[in-house]
């Protein structure tokens, strides 16, 4: 049974045909899948288990009932699924029964300060981790814009740095993650 | 213009991690049809991003998978093998139970209009049998009518017979002769009413035995002696008009054949009486 479960795949268009008849093996194929990645991506961001585990819950619902809005010709089923979740996991953080219980583990303090030292969060994982990996000017911008959801123009104030600088920063960090995603 | 720029931009990797803006977006959707090498570029961080996602991918709790797919439940379109299992999960008494378990206005409103049905089902009987019973009844009254209307239009014919003779019979013009039982029929008697102007007869049997069968009275008048045929009696109301009879001296009823004689039967005759 576990061997035929196993030996079941679908090619991507398959099974996004399957998704939008609603069919339940395919979405079951799907989660199985997809889930512990997008966990991650989820858990990274909003670095508390129950929520996350809400979060993905919400997620999958989202998944099944927005197929339809899905554009293959965008880009991969995967990249969409992921920023459902990254919009998802920020929601989440931004909610304010979320914000009431980090505060009462002290953990929300200053972005910036979170963002800056290393030490305060050493148990991050997937995309933040590789993140924690750049050099620190790059770093905060990549905090604050994709695991915190600020524009770059809130960014630009925040850190009092021309609107340009910021957009040409992160280009050079996105480009350099994407470097240590290959590796 | 220069792909390679284009794509060391790091506008690929902001567009897939949607952090480009709709503009951004927007001239990399266009590009990408344009140019086969940018939508690779976009290909390969995709599948290099998704590949390191798969491979740091952490379990989510278990509970998380059943508490979709229960949220979503009546979502998923129906396979076969989902139909045979809801055909056996309808056959188990767990759910036989949940047929029984209707609400408590549900279960009125069942016993209420079962209720209805078999009283209307009473009531369309009895008021079958009503409709048949007073069928019967209204063509046995609408007989009777006939009946009854064919007998006042005898009557008025015979009203207005009688009318006439009446009439008739006070005509100036018309003599009345008195004809008497002849001996050994005493107790028979009629009237002749003779129009001295136009000569027209009329009888008025006013009691005369009913005739044998194949038996009919005749009218003879007298005329010089000698008996001329006047007609015979049929079955008529009031005064039955004879034959046209110039002069006569004498009139007279015999029994006759059906149809009447040429001359009288004398031992017949019933009754006679003379004119003036």
């Amino acid at each position: 049974m576990l061997y035929l479960e196993q030996a079941q795949h679908y090619s991507e268009s398959e099974l996004i045909l399957l998704l939008t008849q609603q069919s339940e093996t395919a979405f079951s194929y799907l989660y199985d899948h997809y889930s512990g990645a997008l966990y991650a991506s989820i858990l990274s961001i909003v670095n508390n288990q129950e929520a996350a585990a809400d979060t993905l819950q919400e997620v999958f619902i989202k998944i099944f009932r927005q197929i339809h809005s899905y554009d293959s010709s965008k880009g991969r089923l995967y990249t969409w699924m992921l920023n459902i979740a990254r919009n998802a996991a920020i929601d989440t953080t931004r909610s304010k029964g979320f914000q009431k219980t980090q505060k009462n583990q002290a953990l929300s303090e200053n972005v910036y300060d979170l963002a800056g030292s290393a030490e305060i969060k050493t148990d991050f994982i997937g995309l933040r981790k590789l993140v924690h990996g750049l050099k620190p000017e790059w770093r905060v911008l990549v905090e604050l814009s994709y695991f915190e959801g600020y524009t770059q123009d809130e960014i630009a104030k925040m850190l009092d740095i021309p609107l340009g600088t910021v957009k040409t920063r992160l280009r050079a960090a996105l480009k350099e993650l994407h470097k240590l995603i290959k590796e | 213009m220069n792909t390679q720029e284009y794509i060391q931009s790091g506008i690929i990797e902001s567009y897939v991690l949607g952090m480009a803006s709709s503009a951004e977006v927007a001239e990399l959707e266009q590009l990408c049809l344009q140019y086969p090498e940018i939508k690779k570029a976009l290909n390969d961080f995709e599948l290099a991003l998704e590949a390191n996602a798969l491979s740091k991918a952490v379990t989510p709790p278990p509970q998380v998978k059943k508490q979709i797919f229960a949220a979503l439940q009546s979502n998923f379109v129906e396979n076969e093998n989902k139909a045979a299992e809801n055909t056996k999960a309808l056959a188990s008494p767990l759910n036989e139970m949940m047929v029984v378990k209707m609400n408590q206005p549900s279960r009125f409103l069942a016993a209420a209009s079962i209720i209805l049905l078999v009283i209307s089902g009473g009531m369309n009987i009895y008021f079958y049998s009503k409709f048949k019973e007073t069928t019967q009844q209204y063509q046995a009254l609408v007989l009777e009518k006939n009946t009854l209307q064919a007998n006042n239009q005898i009557m008025q014919t015979k009203s207005l017979d009688m009318f006439n003779s009446m009439q008739m019979m006070t005509d100036p013009n018309m003599q009345k002769v008195s004809m008497p039982g002849i001996t050994g029929k005493e107790a028979n008697y009629a009237t002749v009413f003779w129009n001295l102007k136009s000569k027209d007869v009329y009888i008025l049997p006013n009691k005369l035995p009913q005739p044998a069968n194949g038996k009919q009275y005749q009218l003879w008048a007298i005329v010089d002696g000698k008996p001329v045929d006047a007609g015979v009696i049929s079955d008529c109301a009031g005064l039955c008009k004879m034959k046209n009879i110039p002069s006569a001296s004498m009139f007279a009823i015999t029994l006759e054949k059906l149809g009447g004689s040429e001359t009288p039967t004398l031992s017949e005759m019933y009754v006679a009486g003379k004119v003036g």
